[in-house]
């Protein structure tokens, strides 16, 4: 497979549970190498990852993975490891035992050095032999983890993988995936923690409230953030004194008042406006009644992106 | 298909489900004990009827119901199904051994309760033991299949299979004869006079067909066992 191939490809997919829209028209791929999937909580990315793992049916649209359908043929499962967001397992399993099952169901045969390798690759060795349910968060992640890795799959689909490690844990998450990717791996990655993957990802899919809303690399992302105006509404004692002095910020594309004395105003660069609203106000003594954007999914993005 | 028979025997055998299944089962066999020792005139249809109204009416499908509904209900309590079903093994794998655990588990101690009471009474010969047994091990077999299924359909499959098993196999089967084709405890019976026709001649009136209830066993087994797979192959797995 060629880095132009998609690995996974997802065309104009929803899913619904009853009245709620998890997932709304989400086109996207992710190629060879290492994918970030980003996102607040409740932006629907587990729920994406689910349907590219086959746990869950689009209700319109198709997902493919490594050029079939997720669901509906079990071989598919021998090429991929997933690793879900839920942290459970079974604690009356050793770390080792929890990685031989998986070993097992992968019909791995010698199971021995594929699980020695493993549990190897995440540091675990001297706690292979204690029961899971004495492991820290951290370390249930990784043998978790493991037994993802056992198989040796050529596509890692993870979901949150960070949650509960250190920063000295996350070090060596990064390294583990940098080395897998080297071998040829395509991973993809979700957090909601920008920073956790900012720098491990080649790519970056960002989604909020059910969509994607941005995809490449991180500074595309954020060009294409600063491309699109923001809607911004300002209610305070003085509008016609508080739009002339926006006005002439470099932050802002236009304001307006609006009949019910609220200011309008579209800007490119909200962070930059973020500063200038209460400065101005309270150089001019004006006083400040509501500032609110009003793209909510942009704002998310925004917020998400800038405030991190 | 045998690391998961170990897994679902490991979750299944946990303390306090062992001791529910041990103590229910051992219910008749301390009563036919007491009925023994006090001396009293035991009846020729004294264990018959036990094992219909106490054992096969009530704690066959407890028993079942606690263990079956929780094979597949526990790991969707716990999220944990995801590390089943996204490895490369066929439904039928992971639904087999789930069956069969259940199975594994309460088949024997039932069973052996079945036949201490019918042993304890003095009634037996061996060929009652034997339909003691493979009534009870069909019962817990048809039931295994019809719970574990319901363990996957919902997560209140505990109450539902409550009111299943005291509406449908107790009520409307008592009243409406033709429902016994359609009832686990019917089958029991019925393989039961099926197979000791002396023994249990006090089911003369309340067994259907001893074909009938082969045939109608397997196809709730098989049926069940089919509907689980296709339920795990279509639904959302949280």
């Amino acid at each position: 497979m060629t880095n132009s191939n998609p690995i996974i490809s997802l065309d104009e997919v929803s899913k619904w549970y009853g009245n709620v829209v998890a997932v709304n028209d989400v086109s996207l791929e992710v190629f060879q190498g290492i994918t970030g999937l980003l996102g607040p909580n409740g932006a629907g990315k587990t729920t994406v990852m689910h349907m590219m793992a086959g746990l869950a049916a689009p209700s319109s649209g198709t997902v493919e993975v490594l050029g079939q359908s997720p669901r509906g043929d079990h071989t598919i499962y021998s090429k991929i490891g997933i690793m879900s967001e839920h942290e459970a397992v079974y604690g009356f399993y050793t770390g080792r035992s929890f990685v031989e099952l998986a070993a097992k169901l992968y019909g791995i045969d010698p199971i021995g050095p594929a699980v020695d390798k493993a549990i190897e690759r995440v540091g675990l060795v001297a706690a292979q032999g204690r029961k899971l349910g004495t492991y820290s968060r951290g370390m249930r992640q990784r043998m978790r983890l493991a037994a993802t890795l056992v198989n040796d799959p050529e596509l890692l689909i993870l979901d949150e993988p960070l949650n509960g490690t250190d920063p000295r844990q996350r070090l060596e998450f990064h390294d583990l995936m940098r080395s897998l990717a080297a071998e040829g791996k395509s991973i993809l990655i979700s957090s909601h923690i920008l920073e956790e993957v900012e720098t491990l990802a080649d790519r970056h899919l960002l989604m909020v409230s059910g969509k994607l809303a941005a995809a490449g690399d991180f500074r595309a992302i954020r060009e294409e953030l600063d491309q699109q105006p923001h809607r911004i509404l300002i209610e305070c004692a003085e509008p016609r004194a508080m739009a002339s002095a926006l006005v002439q910020s470099e932050a802002v594309d236009s304001v307006s008042v609006e009949e019910d004395g609220s200011i309008m105003v579209l800007s490119r660069k909200v962070s930059v406006l973020q500063r200038l609203v209460p400065k101005a106000a309270a150089e001019r003594a004006i006083r400040l009644m509501r500032v609110e954007p009003l793209d909510e999914s942009l704002e998310s993005v925004f917020s998400y992106v800038v405030e991190r | 298909m045998g690391p998961i028979l170990a897994l679902s025997l490991r979750q299944l055998g946990g303390r306090w489900r062992l001791s529910i299944t041990i103590l229910l089962a051992a219910l008749p066999v301390v009563i036919a004990s007491i009925v023994r020792l006090a001396g009293a005139d035991i009846e020729d249809h004294f264990a018959p009827d036990i094992l219909d109204r106490m054992v096969i009416t009530a704690i066959l499908p407890i028993v079942t119901m606690t263990l079956a509904t929780a094979s597949f209900g526990n790991e969707m309590e716990d999220k944990t199904l995801s590390y089943l079903v996204l490895r490369p093994v066929p439904r039928y794998h992971l639904v087999l051994p789930k069956m069969l655990a259940t199975v594994i588990i309460a088949g024997p101690i039932l069973a052996i309760s079945g036949i201490a009471l019918v042993l304890i009474v003095g009634e037996s010969g061996a060929q009652m033991a034997v339909a003691v047994g493979i009534g009870l091990f069909v019962g817990v077999a048809a039931y295994s299949a019809i719970f574990t299924w319901a363990g996957l359909i919902t997560p209140y499959a505990l109450p539902y299979a409550l009111v299943y098993v005291f509406l449908w196999e107790g009520i409307v089967g008592g009243f409406l004869p033709a429902v016994r084709y359609l009832s686990v405890r019917g089958h029991s019976l019925a393989m039961m006079y099926g197979v000791d026709g002396t023994g249990f001649d006090r089911y003369e009136d309340l067994a259907i067909e001893f074909p009938a209830a082969i045939i109608g066993a397997t196809i709730v087994i098989v049926g069940f066992f089919w509907l689980t797979i296709r339920r795990l192959r279509n639904m959302d797995v949280p």
